[in-house]
């Protein structure tokens, strides 16, 4: 983007792919934006443009464009309000009349729509702004795109939705997931209503791998290694004795609960002295940070893997191993700054259930929550096919 | 900008419960939200705030200025005027004063001061006016759009003090014989105070001095912790339901007539119900109840409770606004 394209841009005149605003206290308004732009109602197939510090009855407005003010706009990709994660690129260009600057948002068409802010579709149609209805959001739907981006959106032929926890989709999950009015419509069938979540390809008539993943009641004989494996050692290798053994297996929705209510009496708090005259009471392992880097795991692996997670305990660490490496754009060098998902519908999915806050901050959550007990550093070690995390027990216990 | 207080003086209720879902849902709504926590006993501080955050916030030893004491120190000790009041950022569209334990030690000095403001006494107007100007330059700070102030169940120095930076009061009730009683207490109070304020702001010898309007209009009560079935009273708080908004139409709106019975339920501006299992759960989660996702244990038919609470809450808030 430059000067040029942009003035080009600004003379365009076409409301429905450019939002111009002086205000940078809106936030509400560029969220929506952001989700029409995404949805590309008109199918263009072109970007939309949210442009700060425009205002095109005054050419001579000009706005300071801080960096703290790029870092908001670069939070509305992770902060997990708009879901699927839009695709955003984020820059500052000069003003095509000089002096001072633009931010520039380009938002690119999602290629699995649609995109919801809060639960709600937002569209543009030339003039007009609103939520998507529900004819418009089956558009939305068969235009995804014919060729998978990833493997939890392909279509799962050997499933199907009698193996499917229906209930608890549309019980626990669905509400979370969609606005109110929009289950008070209630003229989907199922197979739609799970389609709206990319959970269900409605072309090929079967559950999308996610779908199965997420709410299948045992999905494992079409996904070997969809489980997680915790195993506690008596001492510090594979070869000591196990004390400890479970697996988790079942639809994710099941796993990630059993796994959470597994970990919340696993670690305890002991005193110990930190210097002659003061106690502190520290955790063997931080909960909060072995629950990160398990979510992590579970959110990046390769599902096409037959390995489980690994979950193993020893008298002097925990190792958390998914399958799968470091994935996309992201490498041993900007790790774990730059994340691209290997399966962003069941990323959008655990932060629907709450099981992710913001996208991006585990690790940097991980590592404070071991800081603030005081244990050591964690170790990431990355493999071609294997990512590993490694957490210190505290030296005091 | 909207200032609303609420008010109760009978402890118990659930009133900080409520502040706390109902800045929440203001914020949830798209509104800007200033919560000023002005209850010495600081409980709707300890629930926006970390437990951690809270000993570093109150810890004697450490001197942190991060509450509301800090602005409020120099007029305790009678060196000058407030600071600058310090606020949390718990969410994009929602900050926090914190409350403080110590609070309690700006009671003697508000209370000379109530007296003093009739002898035109300007520093006697700065202590009064001390919350007000906090609050305000907070506010305008985050260009807020509505204020919320939590109060103690008290008629003390402090609460009178708070209550007149209100634009408007909201009374929690719960449907017993105390909250009935506590009412007609709390009317013809607020009225007294109301008075008495006018009286003294025309007295403020310093005109530069941002002071507090007084208005208090009492916009209504909302009913607290229901063992609600099928959304309605059950039979021993029923009597108690119904004797409500005459109790309140005359002693806290102070009407003399009668109510005819259909707009004697106006100022009702909701009911809520108990959310019995989901309380806990939202303490442990640190989030309002209609926050609570399947991670927090809203599971099947949780699910649908953290829903139909959103729903009381929304219904709630939308009543609260258009009464203003």
């Amino acid at each position: 983007m430059n000067s040029e394209t942009l003035k080009s841009l600004i003379a365009s005149g076409e409301i429905d792919r450019v939002e111009m605003t002086r205000s940078t206290k809106d936030v509400d308004k560029f969220r929506e934006a952001i989700c029409s732009f995404s949805n590309d109602m008109a199918g263009r197939g072109e970007p939309g443009y949210l442009l700060i510090g425009v205002d095109e009855r005054d050419a001579t407005f000009r706005l300071p464009i801080t960096d703290e003010l790029l870092q908001q706009f670069a939070s509305y990709r992770s902060d997990g309000q708009i879901l699927p994660l839009p695709v955003l690129n984020i820059s500052k260009v000069p003003h095509p009349d000089g002096d001072g600057d633009v931010l520039v948002v380009q938002v690119t068409p999602h290629d699995m729509p649609p995109v919801r802010y809060r639960g709600r579709v937002h569209i543009r149609v030339g003039p007009r702004k609103d939520t998507a209805s529900e004819a418009e959001e089956r558009i939305l739907m068969e235009r995804r795109a014919a060729n998978f981006p990833t493997f939890d959106a392909t279509p799962c032929p050997e499933g199907e939705l009698k193996r499917l926890d229906v209930e608890t989709f549309r019980q626990t999950y669905r509400p979370h997931a969609v606005a109110e009015e929009v289950i008070a419509e209630n003229h989907r069938t199922v197979k739609e209503q799970l389609a709206a979540l990319r959970f269900f390809n409605l072309r090929r008539d079967c559950p999308t791998n996610a779908g199965m993943l997420m709410f299948a009641y045992d999905p494992l004989d079409l996904f070997p290694g969809a489980k997680i494996q915790f195993v506690q050692f008596d001492g510090e290798d594979l070869a000591d004795e196990v004390v400890a053994e479970k697996t988790f297996t079942g639809s994710l929705i099941t796993v990630l609960s059993e796994m959470d209510s597994f970990l919340k009496g696993r670690f305890t708090q002991k005193p110990v002295a930190i210097s002659d005259l003061r106690e502190q009471a520290v955790f063997d392992f931080p909960p909060d940070a072995i629950r990160e880097l398990l979510m992590n795991a579970v959110l990046h692996r390769d599902y096409q893997s037959t390995s489980p997670v690994r979950f193993y305990q020893f008298a002097d660490r925990i190792e958390i191993q998914n399958p799968g490496g470091l994935y996309g754009e992201a490498s041993p060098q900007n790790f774990p700054g730059v994340n691209t998902y290997r399966n962003p519908i069941i990323a959008e999915a655990m932060h629907v259930l709450g099981y992710v806050n913001r996208f991006g901050r585990g690790v940097m959550r991980a590592r404070r929550a071991l800081e603030e007990n005081g244990s050591s550093e964690p170790i990431f070690k990355f493999e071609t096919h294997h990512f590993l995390s490694c957490i210190p027990k505290h030296p005091q216990r | 900008m909207k200032t609303l207080a609420f008010f109760n003086n009978k402890g118990g209720v659930g009133k900080t419960t409520l502040v706390y879902h109902l800045a929440w849902m203001f914020a949830d709504m798209g509104k800007r939200v200033l919560v000023a926590d002005l209850d010495p006993q600081a409980n709707v501080t300890s629930m926006f705030l970390e437990e951690s955050e809270l000993e570093k916030l109150w810890d004697p030893d450490v001197d942190s200025k991060q509450s509301i004491m800090a602005p409020i120190s120099p007029l305790i000790r009678g060196l000058g005027d407030i600071g600058p009041a310090p606020v949390r950022s718990i969410s994009s569209r929602l900050r926090l004063i914190p409350g403080d334990l110590n609070l309690s030690s700006f009671e003697s000095k508000l209370s000379e001061a109530w007296i003093k403001c009739l002898d035109r006494d300007e520093a006697a107007f700065r202590i009064t006016s001390a919350f007000h100007r906090l609050i305000r330059i907070a506010a305008r700070d985050f260009d807020a759009d509505i204020i919320l102030i939590d109060v103690g169940p008290n008629f003390g120095a402090i609460n009178r003090s708070a209550l007149i930076c209100a634009d408007a009061v909201v009374v929690p009730l719960a449907p017993d014989l105390f909250s009935i009683q506590g009412l007609m207490n709390l009317g013809p109070t607020l009225r007294r105070w109301r008075e008495e304020w006018l009286e003294r702001r025309s007295k403020n010898p310093e005109k530069s001095l941002d002071l507090p309007i007084g208005n208090m209009t009492p916009l209504g009560y909302v009913i607290l912790q229901f063992g609600i079935r099928d959304s309605r009273p059950v039979k021993a708080y029923d009597k108690w339901s119904q004797r409500i908004p005459e109790v309140f139409s005359k002693s806290v709106l102070g009407d003399g007539e009668q109510l005819s019975l259909d707009d004697s339920s106006g100022h009702c501006l909701g009911l809520l119900k108990h959310y019995r299992s989901l309380m806990p759960m939202a303490m442990e989660a640190r989030k309002p109840i209609f926050h609570l996702k399947a991670a927090d244990g809203a599971i099947g038919a949780h699910s649908s409770s953290v829903k139909d609470c959103e729903k009381d809450f929304s219904k709630l808030a939308d009543a609260i606004l258009s009464g203003f």
